[in-house]
């Protein structure tokens, strides 16, 4: 196994995500897309900290570790907004929250 | 690494990636949850697989246990399949548009991955994280981040119930 297999992996996953959240019209979809591009970018910071020349510096676990702690709070405000925007405009379609269009 | 311990990364990664599509094309949103759910076990053990213990427990407790929850919770506070209006679970780019950009991101990833000397790389000797040297790095050179990563989960989960909170009469 080399690196490129699972950076490969990775970018897969990204483009999985990317695609979820541009053509998805249901917004928990669109966070469902940035959960995960958010874990390939945890399975990236793995990869290279098992690659790297000195793993027991254990930058990678760390940067993993504080990127999952912020994903969970991105998660938990996202989701409140989109509730809140249920029973703003009864619907959770992005298409559908155009207040501010012209 | 052993020709098994090899397939203990490779097999769950294949679970993952599937799921993972899966999650994205479903139309129904419940099943679209559950197999973000199984990504996200899948991923936890690639995580244990490649020596990262800590972080694959971690990511099994919180993405597993918290937020595949708030989404399952999300989508029954918003039933979204009573109040679907356009009746196509797709829109912006739609599915043709939304393939195609990720197809390109991956094309344009993958050019980058397989160009690189440093991909070619074969395995080092096995990596261990050690739960004691964890907390140590936590307590030691990266305190501040923990107390700034405190500071966020606080804020952020309050003012996500100040969102979410019904208006008072």
């Amino acid at each position: 196994m080399t690196l490129q297999i699972l950076l490969s992996i990775s970018a897969v996953l990204f483009a999985f995500g990317l695609a979820a959240v541009l053509s998805r019209s249901n917004a928990i979809m669109v966070l469902i897309g940035i959960e995960l591009m958010i874990g390939a970018a945890n399975l990236n910071f793995i990869a290279f900290w098992r690659f790297s020349e000195n793993p027991s510096d254990l930058a990678g676990v760390m940067f993993a570790i504080f990127s999952i702690a912020v994903a969970a709070a991105e998660a938990a405000v996202g989701l409140a907004i989109i509730i809140l925007v249920q029973r703003r405009i009864r619907s959770v379609e992005v298409d559908d929250a155009s207040n501010l269009k012209g | 690494m052993k020709i098994i311990g090899e397939w203990f990364v490779l097999l769950p990664a294949a679970v993952l990636l599937l799921a993972a599509g899966a999650s994205v094309v479903m139309r129904n949103l419940i099943h679209a949850a559950l197999c973000l759910t199984l990504s996200f076990i899948a991923l936890g053990i690639v995580f244990i697989a490649l020596g990262a213990e800590f972080v694959g427990f971690v990511q099994l407790l919180v993405y597993v246990g918290a937020v595949a929850m708030l989404i399952v919770f999300a989508i029954l506070l918003t039933r979204p399949d009573r109040l679907t209006k356009s009746g196509t679970p797709f829109s912006g780019l739609g599915p043709a548009g939304g393939a195609a950009t990720g197809f390109a991101a991956l094309v344009v990833l993958l050019a980058f991955i397989f160009s690189s000397p440093l991909a070619k790389k074969p395995l080092p000797a096995p990596a261990s994280a050690p739960v004691a040297a964890i907390g140590g790095a936590l307590m030691g050179n990266d305190v501040v981040a923990l107390i700034v990563i405190g500071v966020l989960l606080t804020a952020a989960l309050v003012g996500a119930a100040v969102l979410a909170m019904e208006d008072k009469p």
